[in-house]
């Protein structure tokens, strides 16, 4: 009986015994086709998913190796009915194939006549489709390009597109590498994402993403419109392009709620484009406002569905997704797959953190015993309230302060939800306070600060969840959270993440009311964090070092 | 009996041969023909009449190979015979053909009469036109050597003999029309009369213008045998090649796998028991909630259910209520003790002795209505015989060959059809489910025979065997701060058992995941393990620290739980908490529970627990009884059991078959020996049983014999006759009265004697 480190488990999840000596190897040989989905201390756990396995054929990995590498590394007996699956799965990746026909334009082709016959008597490829070329081939509306790749990955037969890219507005890009240079990871992603010409990359919070996306610019040398989560990640953004590549401030337009610019580069929030006015979308005119070389999706698990619609209407455009994760909170994983792109570069985040990119970081949990008053309080409140009342208590005020002040000298982030708390948090602390009617200037302002050092301590509210580079934050203190979200946990672990002079580690402490709904959100946000291999601890109040 | 008749010289009949026998040898044919011994016969001659009934003769071919049906087939065509002779006219090995005969003596299917060898008298009838029947007629008596057949067919015209072929290829039998039935060669006007002069057809006795071919022309026709082509071939089954290793350990897995689902499945209904439906099977619900527990598909859920059920780990019983429901039995507790392999090897037996059918669960019968899983119609008395012709056909490949992807198994099926081709129709169903089933029961892996099943397909205990391929159980798991634990094997029973209680089982299979929640923990608690006993419990398992999330998880979760704990031991209190005991001690309604702290944690009381507690719970404390070895003895919702059904298992069927058999020889022998010495009184009247065996014996031997007959008017007479047959309760017999085919009631007739020939 081979003794491997992994086992296979009949649920389609596979366990990797990290202190094995073959893990490393393991990990590597499963990575291209198996999504990790938990990364605890002793033992991975991974999920063997149609779309991993179809992302795996898609980099070139056929079902044979798939099977070898389970047969290799596994420590039991393969359940049978497994390897059949991972076969028949992969097996329909590919089957139909987005050709450029010289007559007839976009075709879908097929290599198996029966699946063509199949897809073209579906309900929901109907209307997409014209004309029958050959036995084989079938024309396709260009319009339909990427509504039918969506269609093809719900009946199950993945289509690949080879029908090519539009070249976009010729614009001059390139690195400025004065003084830093593309880490090996990034820019393998970039190159990965280049090769396979539309797709995502996958990369932990901190990691540089953004990097990635302007070394994906440098290579596509075209117009770009970039699509972020809001205006202060817009203006991220463009600070970063400016510093890391050739472009010029002038050459960077930002398309949000205050200003409308178009600019050789673009960079559109995800609010702006989704904004209707008498039912309609206003700004749909920016995508055809230039003839895009590439388009940019930062936070691509965060994608609204309305861009989701846009998105399949540009189907000839490069595009790549910028993510710390494919899991998507509402399920649409397929419509990323078939609509961005299959997965082209994935490095997890313990690796990155191995490597000294990005900062490891210490996670406690601290909890706090509501005084009787407040219990009776919390205990006679509506449901909706009592959230509410359990996280703002008065108690982890002292606490905070406490925290503050065991970390003297360490830029400090205290994050929370609820505005009055933070205020009183700002007050009680002598501490500056960004919240969502902070002007951007001011926030800019402020971030400034904070990261030249000026400003020690900060009171943030949810605003600076996404995409705001902070890199001097070294302890994060969370008060509050939208309920139990484990987006929310992983955004903020990020701004902790960036590497520390020193080598130091980052401290990121939640603290949470004990014995309410506050201490039960609390739960989903550690297992998250455990599940990313971060060690935590848990904390009573009183047991803090005074 | 004064000459000594032998196989050389033939007997009377076949009751005589039957006498001749040593007693192995009957029992033999008694162990072979189970139907001749009940009710047991009196004497040799009710034997041999009741071997040749047709119910039983056809109870007797549908165990017989192809080339047995055939070897049958050719002695029936060639009437009585020689050895030699049958061995020419079939297309087979003679040492084969030869085996074969000495098969069919031993079944009673043929005897050695005094004009030769013969196949009994009923079995062209029972044998038909099914398989091994080769669709000729009988020989004629007066048949013409072949050389002169063969004369005869040279001499026909091209028309006659295009005719003959056709009525050989059709049935062997025609109507002649107008044709003259006496003609003489040099007279025939018409191809017909052409053949009927030349006796190449002959016409059918009592039929006025119906000829048949006989069997010697069919028999020139078709080269001299009874078949073109050769009867002893047995059917290759197509193979494929598959590493013997990747085999065994495809197979163990799936081995493994079935074994764990019947623990789970049977653990739910321990607690969650299923209702019977009326008609006696499981619901369509609760087969699909099955699916759900288990993870698997219907017919998968269906076999493990069936399999349980088979192996007596599944019965059913009343629940509270009073409504039947499915339940585990108490052999599935014994069960559990065992180890895996051992488990294993308790299902498969079952399953191969079972006659039940999984594979219908889920399909619709004629009436549209689902067929229930468990339900007692769902079953077919050739399954099991099936199921073994199947895995004895795959045991007869080498290690490492296995069925080839499409043509495997309907070769297969032709293989284990050879081997019984008469019955049953549903054969290649059977064998696909059974190629289906055995794959999920890890008998086969890859479509191969696992090593370890042919030790059982061949009579051995292939524990050892599996036991090596299954993984080895561990004894620790890993403890994570996500709050779950990972078992990287199977767990050593007790343990697994003690984790699933403090956590929920998350994923199965080669490995386990537990998590941990609050509420597991609080389940551990709820059976009374205390804070100190889950930490030592998780620090004894883990064989990585515990990690910190996890501790206080477990402290956390004992924070809220009641502290108070009573032993039953003669009435003891014992508790952590100081203060709730010294609360109790000094309760004013407690003075008559007589008291005494014994530790600082621990009161005695005079009172007998029963009461005490009672009187506890008025006080307002929540106690839990404690055991006299000082575990606790816990409250939790019952887990039912039912009786282990009595099964007849097939090693007892055996012993008392064997017994039986035994016991009928004797019995048959000394019924004979009295019908011997009993002065054969001429007109003595008979049983209908022995009238039915006198006249048995007088149709096998062609005797002429004298009946008494009582008729419509009630005027008895007695008739000389020669039988032709004996069925239905009635006798068909030439009557030399009136020179004609008669038939007589067998109840009416009260004498049967023979008569001497002249």
């Amino acid at each position: 009986m081979p003794d491997g480190p992994l086992i296979v488990q009949s649920d389609k999840t596979l366990l990797l015994e990290v202190d094995h000596e073959q893990a490393v190897e393991c990990r590597k040989a499963i990575a291209p086709f198996a999504e990790l989905e938990r990364s605890p201390e002793h033992v991975h756990t991974y999920r063997l998913t149609p779309l991993g396995l179809w992302n795996a054929r898609a980099a070139g990995h056929d079902a044979e190796q798939v099977v070898d590498t389970l047969l290799t590394y596994s420590r039991y007996a393969v359940p049978h009915a497994l390897l059949v699956d991972v076969a028949e799965t992969m097996a329909r990746y590919g089957r139909l194939r987005l050709e450029k026909h010289p007559v007839h334009g976009l075709v879908l082709a097929s290599t198996d006549r029966p699946v063509l016959e199949e897809v073209l008597r579906a309900k929901k490829v109907a209307g997409m489709i014209g004309q029958r070329v050959d036995d084989d081939t079938v024309a396709v509306h260009a319009s339909e390009r990427g509504n039918l790749k969506q269609a093809l990955l719900k009946l199950g037969w993945p289509a690949e597109d080879y029908a090519g890219y539009v070249d976009g507005e010729a614009h001059p890009i390139a690195l400025a590498e004065d003084g830093w240079g593309l880490r090996p990871y990034q820019q393998e992603a970039a190159e990965s994402f280049w090769h396979g010409g539309s797709g995502v990359v996958v990369l932990p919070c901190g990691a540089g993403k953004t990097i990635v996306g302007a070394a994906a610019m440098a290579h596509a040398q075209a117009t770009t419109l970039i699509l972020v989560t809001n205006t202060v990640s817009a203006r991220q953004w463009k600070d970063e392009l400016v510093r890391r590549t050739s472009l010029t401030p002038d050459e960077i337009g930002e398309y949000s709620g205050t200003v409308k610019e178009v600019k050789p580069v673009t960079i559109a929030t995800y609010q702006v484009m989704t904004t209707k006015r008498g039912g309609a979308y206003r700004h749909l005119e920016l995508l055809d406002a230039r003839d895009w070389g590439l388009i940019v999706y930062d936070e691509v698990h965060l994608l609204p569905a309305p861009i989701f619609r846009m998105t399949a209407d540009l189907q000839a455009r490069r595009r790549i997704g910028l993510t710390a994760t494919l899991v998507r909170e509402d399920g649409r994983e397929g419509d990323v797959f078939s609509l961005i792109g299959p997965k082209r570069y994935d490095a997890p985040w313990k690796d990155i953190e191995a490597q000294g990119y990005i900062a490891p970081a210490d996670c406690v949990e601290v909890r706090v015993t509501l005084p009787t008053s407040e219990r009776l309080t919390y205990a006679v409140a509506e449901p909706e309230e009592r959230y509410r009342l359990a996280s703002c208590t008065h108690e982890k005020v002292q606490v905070v302060r406490d925290l503050v002040a065991a970390h003297p000298g360490q830029p400090t982030l205290v994050i929370g939800q609820y505005i009055d708390q933070l205020d009183e948090l700002a007050e009680k602390l002598d501490a500056p306070v960004i919240k969502g009617e902070t002007p951007v200037k001011e926030r800019q302002r402020l971030f400034e600060a904070f990261r030249s050092g000026e400003i020690g301590l900060l009171v943030v509210s949810k605003v600076a969840n996404f995409s705001i580079d902070l890199p001097s934050a070294e302890v994060a203190i969370q008060v509050s959270g939208s309920f139990g979200s484990r987006q929310e946990e992983a955004q903020r672990l990020g701004r902790l993440l960036r590497p520390k002079t020193e080598g130091r580690s980052a401290h990121f402490y939640t603290i949470v009311s004990r014995d309410t709904v506050d201490a039960d959100f609390a739960q989903n946000r550690q297992r998250f964090l455990a599940e990313q291999g971060y060690a935590y601890r848990i904390v009573d109040a009183e047991d803090l070092p005074a | 009996m004064t000459d000594v008749a032998t196989e050389e010289t033939g007997f009377r009949s076949l009751a005589d041969q039957l006498r001749s026998w040593d007693d192995d040898r009957l029992a033999g044919l008694l162990s072979a023909r189970p139907d001749l011994t009940t009710p047991a016969p009196h004497d040799f001659g009710q034997l041999a009449s009741r071997a040749t009934v047709r119910a039983s003769l056809a109870r007797a071919l549908d165990t017989l190979t192809l080339l047995e049906l055939s070897v049958l087939d050719a002695l029936v065509v060639a009437g009585q015979t020689t050895a030699d002779d049958v061995r020419g006219i079939i297309l087979a090995e003679p040492g084969a053909v030869d085996t074969t005969l000495a098969r069919l003596v031993d079944l009673a299917l043929a005897w050695h009469g005094r004009g030769g060898l013969r196949a009994v008298s009923g079995v062209a009838d029972a044998l038909g036109s099914g398989p091994g029947s080769s669709g000729l007629r009988p020989r004629s008596p007066d048949a013409p050597p072949a050389a002169e057949v063969e004369t005869r067919l040279a001499g026909l015209g091209k028309p006659a003999r295009a005719m003959l072929e056709h009525v050989a290829a059709h049935g062997g039998e025609a109507d002649a029309g107008s044709a003259r039935m006496t003609v003489s060669p040099a007279d025939a006007a018409t191809p017909a009369e052409e053949l009927i002069s030349r006796r190449l057809l002959v016409p059918l006795p009592g039929r006025r213008s119906t000829v048949q071919l006989p069997g010697e022309v069919g028999l020139a026709l078709r080269g001299g045998r009874t078949t073109t082509e050769p009867v002893d071939a047995v059917p290759p089954v197509v193979t494929g090649e598959r590493p013997a290793r990747l085999v065994d350990t495809a197979a163990a897995g799936a081995a493994y796998e079935v074994v764990r689902r019947v623990e789970l499945l049977l653990d739910h209904w321990g607690s969650h028991p299923p209702a019977v439906l009326r008609s006696g099977g499981l619901a369509v619900r609760d087969m699909r909630a099955t699916t759900e527990l288990l993870g698997v598909d219907v017919p998968t859920a269906a076999l493990v259910v069936e399999t349980a059920s088979a192996a007596g780990l599944l019965s059913t019983r009343a629940d509270a209520v009073g409504d039947e429901v499915f339940c585990p039995t108490d052999a599935f507790d014994s069960w559990l003790e065992q180890p895996p392999a051992a488990r294993w090897v308790v299902l498969v037996r079952a399953w191969l002795a079972s006659n039940r059918l999984p594979a219908l669960v889920g399909t619709r019968d004629a009436q549209g209505k689902t067929r229930n899983a468990l339900s007692p119609e769902l079953s077919s008395y050739s399954v099991a015989e099936s199921r073994a012709g199947t895995l004895a056909a795959l045991a007869g490949l080498a290690p490492g060959e296995v069925l080839a992807g499409a043509t495997g198994l309907p070769s297969l099926v032709e293989r284990v059809a050879w081997h019984r081709p008469r019955r049953p129709r549903s054969r290649a169903d059977q064998v696909a489910w059974t190629t289906t089933e055995a794959a999920v029961l890890g008998v086969t892996g890859l479509d191969g025979l696992a090593s370890y099943s042919r030790v059982l397909v061949e009579g051995g205990d292939p524990e050892q065997a599996l036991a090596a391929l299954l993984p080895d159980p561990v004894d620790h798991v890993l403890l994570q701060a996500d709050l779950t634990a990972v078992a990287p094997g199977p767990l050593e029973s007790a343990l697994a058992r003690q984790l699933q209680l403090v956590a929920d089982v998350e994923s199965r299979g080669g490995a386990t995941v537990y998590r941990f929640t609050p509420g597991s923990v609080r389940r551990a608690l709820d059976v009374g393990w205390t804070a100190v006993e889950v930490h030592g419990f998780l620090a004894s398992v883990s064989r990585t620290p515990v990690p910190q999330p996890l501790s206080y998880l477990v402290d956390d979760a004992v924070r809220t739980f009641g502290t108070v704990r009573v032993g039953a031991a003669e009435s003891f209190l014992r508790a952590d908490d100081e203060a709730a005991l010294s609360e109790l001690l000094h309760h004013p309604k407690a003075a008559a529970l007589g008291l005494r702290r014994l530790a600082p944690t621990v009161l005695v009381s005079s009172t007998p627990v029963d009461v005490l507690l009672g009187r506890l719970r008025d006080l307002g404390a929540a106690p839990v009884v404690e055991a006299a070895d000082g575990t606790v003895q816990v409250l939790r919702p019952d887990v039912l059991r039912a009786r282990t059904p009595k099964d007849r298992g097939p090693s007892h069927r055996s012993v008392r078959e064997s017994a039986r058999v035994s016991a009928v020889v004797a019995a048959v022998r000394s019924g004979d020996r009295a019908a011997a010495v009993r002065p054969s009184a001429p007109g003595t009247p008979l049983t209908p049983s022995g009238a039915l065996a006198a006249l048995r014996e007088a149709v096998e031997t062609g005797a002429t014999v004298l009946i008494g007959y009582v008729d419509n008017q009630g005027v008895s007479s007695e008739r000389l006759v020669d039988p032709v047959s004996v069925e239905g309760g009635s006798l068909t017999a030439h009557d030399h009265r009136v020179d004609d085919v008669r038939t007589f009631a067998v109840h009416r007739i009260t004498t049967v004697r023979p008569v001497e020939a002249d």
